[in-house]
């Protein structure tokens, strides 16, 4: 919350190497398509991938597929976060459930979620519920380990204190364990959100149903290649998106987080 | 340990479950609604499909009472599995495939037909290309080669064996590779392959970048061969032979519409593909015909048997309509 009293000298300078970084790729990019090091009929040059993502901002098809796939990236999200905050605080929260489904985390997680593929189209087929199925999956473990972790860190001290006034299981959880897990959680969520996007395209462009991984198979089985990469350029912009939206929450969310531990000696 | 176990399954159990009860691709069979049956139907967006498509703009379907309701899969991967749970009740699908899924004992048949071969030799939509300057030029020179297909064990391989065999040659010497369509032009210029298996609308393309086309490997291997088509489980063609028959009177009518305007197909290609104009103006189209040709389908069963893609010869009379 302190943050907007910065000098506007900061605000100014914070995106401009960002910025510049891109433009150093776009212009790398294009060279290295005029000057013949890649071959154009197999990569556009930047100029011409960047008309036809412009293009694409007045089309309601492509608004459409933009929302699908957003909302997929969304409930799945928000169906992995909301398991995974409980399972992780109900079984953080006692040893024997933490020892008890440990080789089970750790034999579930590593399965890489586009591997269910071949399980999702046999259960869902193209739709939007096969999409869930791999964006839950693969968000889900990610939230859920952070919550874990989270759910350890509370600070003894507290802890004990907690027992002496008599803290019942519910109170606990709200005012002990949920504040000292909720960075943890916050990191696990911007970690979830981003596989959940790679997720969601990855599963429209393998299995199909609508949204942009759609639009870059069918860009692709119809050679039309400054669409395709028009495509993957929109979908690199909308990971940033998410990132800093993700990141937004969590400095608000946290915002008490620093500064209340600041002022408590320990 | 096994309580953890349980508590985690049952809980990613019940997550699943819930999605489930969702709907989805639970629903069995067409529904009938103030008098229209709505059929759903799982297609390729490629240029084979273009008849289904026109035939819905053109009312052939809704004529027969039927609502036809199109949905997109982006490769041949979700037609079978999404046919046998009941997301559609019918999908466009290649004549191999189904022989594959046959072989495996899925109860799947034609109802009508898709695509065939043009059935003239350097004029149709599938051939085998070589990049500028290669010393390969008959297909018995393939052997001891590297050969791009898009899938293996399927229509490309088994039709480019027979066409090397035809031709005097070794075709357990060919190594396949798979590429997809799109990526096997640049996968031959580069060099990783000897040569590619393309169809349209990229085998236009790869002549006109100084490719070669070595073999018309379809029109070789029959002049009548059929494709692919639109195919539906045994249980659906029994229980709903009333609209399964109007269906493919429809798709009939719009196979021989699509035939007959061929300038109408180059334009519905763009509404459901990204397909440029320039690009559908000189591709290749296919021939669109409602009749399967069964001596075409048994030469290819039997090839695919000799070649090991097949287990035993399909019967086609559980294949075909």
């Amino acid at each position: 919350m302190t943050r907007t009293g910065g000098l506007p000298g900061r605000v100014l300078i914070g995106p401009v190497p960002g910025l510049l970084g891109i433009a150093a790729f776009l212009g790398a990019w294009e060279v290295a398509v005029r000057g013949g090091l890649v071959d154009d009929r197999y990569i556009p040059p930047a100029s011409t991938v960047l008309v036809a993502a412009v293009d694409y901002l007045d089309d309601g098809v492509f608004w459409r597929a933009v929302g699908r796939t957003l909302g997929a990236w969304a409930l799945g999200l928000a169906i992995a976060a909301t398991a995974a905050v409980v399972l992780g605080i109900l079984i953080g929260s006692s040893g024997v459930a933490r020892r008890a489904t440990h080789s089970t985390i750790e034999f579930l997680r590593p399965i890489p979620s586009v591997a269910l593929i071949p399980l999702a189209v046999l259960v869902y087929g193209t739709s939007l519920q096969s999409t869930l199925l791999l964006v839950i999956y693969a968000a889900f473990w990610q939230i859920l380990i952070q919550v874990l972790y989270g759910v350890q860190d509370v600070d003894p001290v507290a802890s004990d204190t907690a027992v002496s006034y008599r803290f019942g299981r519910i109170a606990r959880v709200r005012y002990l364990v949920w504040p000292s897990a909720l960075p943890y959680v916050m990191t696990g969520l911007r970690l979830g959100a981003a596989v959940a996007l790679i997720l969601a395209i990855t599963a429209e462009l393998v299995i199909g149903g609508g949204g942009l991984g759609e639009r870059i198979a069918l860009a692709q089985s119809g050679g039309a290649l400054d669409k395709l990469y028009a495509l993957i350029v929109i979908t690199g912009l909308l990971g940033v998106a998410v990132n800093l939206v993700m990141r937004a929450i969590e400095r608000r969310a946290l915002a008490w987080h620093t500064s209340v531990r600041g002022e408590v000696p320990v | 340990m096994l309580r953890g176990t349980l508590t985690m399954t049952a809980a990613l159990a019940a997550a699943v479950l819930t999605l489930g009860a969702c709907g989805g691709g639970g629903d069995d069979g067409p529904t009938t609604e103030g008098g229209k049956t709505q059929l759903t139907v799982g297609v390729i967006p490629i240029v084979d499909t273009a008849p289904i498509w026109l035939g819905v703009e053109k009312g052939f379907f809704e004529d027969e009472g039927i609502e036809l309701k199109l949905t997109k899969t982006t490769g041949g991967a979700a037609a079978v599995p999404g046919v046998m749970n009941g997301e559609f009740d019918l999908a466009f699908g290649n004549i191999m495939s189904l022989m594959v899924a046959q072989d495996q004992g899925l109860p799947l048949k034609f109802v009508a037909n898709g695509t065939t071969t043009s059935g003239q030799e350097g004029k149709d939509f599938s051939g085998v290309v070589v990049p500028k300057g290669s010393d390969i030029a008959s297909p018995k020179d393939l052997e001891g080669k590297t050969v791009s297909v898009n899938n293996l064990k399927n229509i490309g391989d088994t039709t480019v064996r027979y066409v090397v065999e035809a031709d005097g040659g070794d075709q357990s010497k060919i190594k396949f590779s798979e590429v997809a369509f799109p990526d096997a032009p640049a996968a031959l210029a580069k060099g990783d392959v000897d040569a590619a298996w393309i169809l349209e609308p990229f085998l236009s393309k790869a002549v006109a970048e100084g490719g070669t086309v070595i073999s018309w490997n379809y029109v070789e291997t029959s002049p009548q061969l059929d494709i692919a088509g639109y195919f539906a489980k045994n249980e659906t063609i029994a229980k709903d032979a009333d609209i399964i028959k109007k269906f493919r009177t429809a798709m009939d009518k719009s196979l021989e519409y699509a035939q007959a305007n061929p300038d109408e197909v180059r334009a519905i290609v763009g509404t459901y593909t990204e397909i440029d104009e320039p690009t559908r103006a000189a591709m290749v189209l296919p021939k669109f015909t409602p009749d399967f040709d069964r001596d075409a389908a048994k030469l290819l069963g039997d090839a695919a048997v000799k070649y090991g893609t097949l287990e035993k010869a399909p019967n086609l009379d559980d294949l075909l309509p």
